[in-house]
């Protein structure tokens, strides 16, 4: 199989799962808390973070060892994060670490 | 399988993509970052009333309820106790209210605390004011609580200096605090644990009272002056103060480089690979701040005066600096209304009762 045709391989199971993946949620970041305290995902699903202060935020991932970091996150940007593996997930802001989320994924 | 992401704040996009596939690939989370929108301003900023923002500023009407350590009377009887007594550190000279002074807003008036026999700590004191609506704690947010906030002094070698188990000892020697303990928590063994969650406990108490500026908020047209209102529109605006000096508490509990010159490197010393963490410390809260001086966490500026200077144009500038930080170009008058609004803030409180000590 030449590198073309497993791009096209790969893209095409990123592209099933997305199909299959239950529609994005939106999550807003406001008055420096998140919109929801908790949230239930299904595998694969979207969450749409978005900063709806007037100052900026930073998405951090921890749980079911991973720890991401989402860099800044201006006032009015998206950050999108997929949750693909299930387990459960929190959620805070490492600039305001006040700010907590707790996400389950089934 | 654990991922570890080091990954800056300003990690080009073309990174972040291929480090999303790579997640991906692994079948583990992923995360990308679609960077859509552009930077809101403030009502106040864009010319509207600033009296509209006032319900962003109201008290709130209950205290918080901590469910891992409820308040009872008599944890906070016994917390205050341990506040205030000497015995409690190594040397047997330093009580917590050495460094939280009531008489000095909570704090010791220098540019940074003296601990075990005198020594020079690393940063200025902070106020325990209002400490019951706040978290994470230390100018650095290293205590995610104000229990675990309350063991570091006390069991720091360069502070109270006073082992854990050392401290338990002290006050088993004490028929009175043994006693204490038994009331504030019935069948629990004393440990560094209930002296901490004691200890906290009392100061959850320590709230400010309602200020001319929350009376203003309430409706009392009078109760701040004129010059206080126009200062209270340059913070929301012109001076861009509340962007982290929010909330009724006048802060974001958040962590920002405001350009503080120095080698402390902060939150970033804590929660590392972050750039706009480096040199970042917590937004300290402005109620009683005329009370405070000096300022910052390393108490380098003596006045508010001096303050309102260096947020004008006595920053440096360096990579990590917030973003919101840009020179202000406030002329005398803005920096004398600005001052007037931070007077309003100032309440009168209780006077704090020193506790008779068990022996």
């Amino acid at each position: 199989m030449n590198r073309a045709s497993l791009l096209c391989l790969v893209t095409a199971v990123m592209l099933a799962g997305a199909v299959r993946a239950a529609a994005p949620i939106t999550v807003t970041q406001k008055g420096l808390q998140f919109s929801v305290e908790d949230l239930n995902v299904s595998k694969g699903q979207v969450v749409v973070f978005v900063n709806d202060d007037r100052t900026a935020h930073n998405i951090t991932v921890t749980g079911e060892g991973v720890n991401l970091n989402g860099g800044l996150q201006q006032p009015g940007a998206e950050f999108k994060v997929p949750f693909v593996k299930p387990g459960t997930y929190q959620v805070s802001c490492g600039i305001h670490p006040k700010m907590k989320l707790s996400v389950t994924v089934k | 399988m654990a991922h570890q992401f080091p990954v800056g704040f300003d990690m080009p996009v073309h990174d972040r993509s291929r480090i999303s596939l790579a997640v991906l690939l692994c079948g583990a989370l992923y995360i990308c970052n679609c960077l859509a929108g552009s930077e809101s301003t403030g009502s106040v900023a864009t010319g509207a009333d600033p009296r509209t923002l006032l319900a962003d500023f109201r008290r709130p009407a209950a205290m918080p309820v901590t469910k891992s350590n409820p308040t009872t009377p008599e944890k906070v009887a016994l917390g205050q106790m341990l506040f205030f007594d000497p015995r409690l550190s190594g040397s047997g000279v330093i009580s917590c209210a050495t460094c939280h002074n009531p008489a000095l807003g909570w704090t010791d008036a220098l540019p940074k605390g003296l601990g075990h026999m005198g020594g020079r700590l690393g940063r200025h004191t902070p106020t325990i004011l209002d400490v019951a609506y706040g978290e994470p704690f230390f100018w650095d947010g290293r205590a995610a609580t104000l229990e675990d906030q309350a063991k570091g002094p006390l069991t720091s070698a360069a502070e109270m200096n006073m082992p854990a188990e050392q401290a338990v000892k002290r006050i088993l020697s004490i028929p009175g605090y043994v006693t204490a303990f038994e009331y504030a928590f019935p069948g629990k063994a004393v440990s560094v644990d209930t002296i901490a969650a004691a200890i906290a406990s009392y100061e959850r108490t320590v709230v400010s009272n309602s200020a001319p500026f929350d009376k203003w908020v309430a409706g009392d047209e009078g109760a701040i002056s004129t010059a206080a209102k126009r200062g209270f529109a340059l913070f929301n605006g012109k001076a861009n103060c509340a962007v982290c000096h929010s909330g009724w508490r006048m802060t974001d509990d958040g962590f920002h480089d405001i350009g503080i010159s120095g080698s402390d490197r902060g939150r970033a010393a804590i929660a590392p690979g972050i750039v706009q963490l480096e040199y970042a410390f917590k937004t300290p809260t402005l109620r009683n701040v005329n009370q405070r001086a000096p300022y910052m966490h390393d108490g380098s500026l003596t006045t508010l005066s001096a303050v309102i200077d260096h947020y004008d144009t006595g920053f440096v500038s360096r990579p990590s600096l917030d973003t919101q930080m840009h020179r202000l170009s406030l002329a005398p008058e803005d920096k004398a209304d600005l001052l007037a609004f931070l007077d309003t803030l100032t309440s009168v409180d209780s006077p704090a009762v020193v506790p008779q000590l068990p022996q």
